[in-house]
Formats: structure tokens, C-alpha cells, sequence
């Protein structure tokens, strides 16, 4: 770029063409889409086929997996933050987002005894706000219908037992992070979009 | 008409340029900056310091592994400077 006197009007192409190049274009976040959808699937499963075919008394065993889930996303989440060239308000939002929903749903789990072990509507719920909000940031409708999945099946979730509840969950991430997940990470290797 | 009263930090092509892109975003590292500004190394870096003596940007320095990696964000004196700026031109460029 050549030091010259600006024009008023070259000064303000200037800065429209700039900030026109700084313009997010979304990174491709189905990793973590298709790592949590993985996760809570063969979770989910697993607790509802322990709980109801066999007779382990501690079919939420299974949730352990979501300790492995949680250092590898923070592992790969810190390594994408180090790497990135440029950081948008937008990532920050993003990553914001997700760490907070990750806190509410540690937090009903956590204290899931207190509510009768009932955590599955209230996952549901949250779920639905991340995927939904993170689908309007990325203009991405998959991820947005998927949001309208969770809702749909929290309101079916209160009224059924723990163990379909299980169901209901395993349903949820199939059609609300891993559907959206693998249809992004198509979409970057063909268009890199 | 003259353009005296412009901010003489803000009104040179790559430091405006650089501003311009820092402003929309949280943090751009230098290599990023470069590559949009299509400026060389050695301008570059003159200019930066030139923009974090003056308050308009923090710069950061780090390491990874071996690489040294700067990165750069607009501060509040940055952002409103970039505002005044805008506003003076926009006068200029009234009907």
C-alpha cells in the first residue's frame, strides 16, 4: 500500500473497503457440532438401554464421556483461539455463548438429584438456545431448525419418565447438532463456506 | 479546501487502512494485517508503533513455540478518534 494524500472520498472508500474485508465469513465450527452430538448419542443410549435392559443401578455412568468431550473441546478450542488470525466480536460472542450453556447445564446436572434427576427438558431447552442462536449468527438454517427440535421435544421431555427422556435427548442431537454438523462440514470442504 | 484539521495519525493511507480493519474486529494478529492492508513488513511495523505510541492501539507480543506472533486491538481512545475522524470527512463530503 502506497503513502499518498487522501481525498475525502478516497479516505472513505478506504475505509468501507476495509472494514467490507474484516466482514465475518464463519469459520467451520461442526467439530464441536459432531464431537457433542457423538457424545450425548452414545451417552444418552447407553444410559436408557442400562437403565431399562439390564440391572445396573448406575446406568448414568455413561455420562462420564462428557468429561472427555469437555477436555477436548477445551483442548482444540484454545489451540483454534491461538491459531486464529483474526478474532471477531462474533467468535467472541460465540464462544461466550457455548461457555455459558456449558455452565447452566453443568449446573442442572450437577444438582440434578434436587430436581429428581428431571435434567434431560431443562438440557433440552438450553441446547435449543445455542443451536438456534448460533444458526442465526451464521445464517446457517440447519442449525436454527434444529433449535425449534429441541424446544419441540423439551415440552415432550417434561411429561415422560427419566429413561425416555433419554430418548428424547439421543433424538434431539441426531437432528439438532449432528444433521447441521455434518451438512456444515460438507458445505466448508465444497465451498469452503 | 484543505484538510488541516484531520487527525494527521489517522489521515495516511495504511494507518488508516489498519484502523479501519481493526475497528470491526476484537484482535487481528500482524500477519492478518498485512496480508489486508497488502503493506510490507517493514511499513507496517513503523506504522503500528506510530498508532500504540498515540494510544489508538494495544500490541501485544508473544511467542508461540519459536514464532513470535504480534497481535494488535483498537483501543477506547482508538475507536474514539476513528469517530471523529469519520464525522470530519463526512463534512467534507456533504452536498
Amino acid at each position: 500500500m502506497e503513502e499518498k494524500e487522501l481525498t475525502p472520498q478516497e479516505s472513505m472508500a478506504l475505509i468501507q473497503s476495509m472494514i467490507g474485508k474484516s466482514r465475518k465469513r464463519y469459520s467451520d465450527n461442526s467439530f464441536f457440532f459432531l464431537l457433542w452430538g457423538w457424545i450425548v448419542l452414545i451417552a444418552s443410549l447407553t444410559h436408557f438401554y442400562l437403565a431399562t435392559y439390564t440391572t445396573y443401578e448406575q446406568p448414568y455412568i455413561a455420562w462420564s464421556l462428557t468429561v472427555v468431550g469437555g477436555v477436548i473441546s477445551g483442548i482444540v478450542g484454545a489451540r483454534q483461539g491461538k491459531n486464529a488470525k483474526v478474532r471477531n466480536y462474533s467468535d467472541k460472542m460465540y464462544g461466550w455463548l457455548w461457555f455459558s450453556l456449558g455452565m447452566a447445564m453443568f449446573t442442572i446436572v450437577f444438582n440434578g438429584q434436587l430436581i429428581n434427576w428431571n435434567t434431560v427438558p431443562f438440557i433440552l431447552l438450553l441446547a435449543g438456545v445455542g443451536t438456534a442462536v448460533s444458526g442465526a449468527m451464521m445464517g446457517f438454517k440447519p442449525l436454527q431448525f434444529g433449535g425449534f427440535a429441541f424446544w419441540i421435544l423439551a415440552f415432550i421431555a417434561f411429561r415422560q419418565p427419566e429413561n425416555y427422556q433419554m430418548l428424547l435427548l439421543a433424538f434431539g442431537v441426531a437432528i439438532g447438532y449432528l444433521v447441521p454438523g455434518y451438512i456444515m462440514k460438507a458445505n466448508f470442504r465444497n465451498n469452503g463456506v | 479546501m484543505g484538510f488541516n484539521q484531520l487527525d494527521p495519525l489517522l489521515h495516511s493511507q495504511l494507518r488508516l487502512a489498519v484502523m479501519s480493519l481493526l475497528i470491526s474486529v476484537a484482535t487481528a494478529d500482524f500477519v492478518y494485517i498485512k496480508e489486508q492492508t497488502e503493506s510490507t513488513a517493514g511499513n507496517l511495523s513503523v506504522q503500528l508503533d506510530k498508532l500504540s505510541t498515540a494510544g489508538y492501539i494495544e500490541i501485544t507480543k508473544q511467542f508461540e513455540g519459536k514464532k513470535p506472533k504480534t497481535t494488535c486491538k483498537v483501543t477506547k481512545k482508538g475507536v474514539d478518534a476513528f469517530d471523529n475522524y469519520v464525522k470530519e470527512i463526512q463534512q467534507y463530503l456533504k452536498p
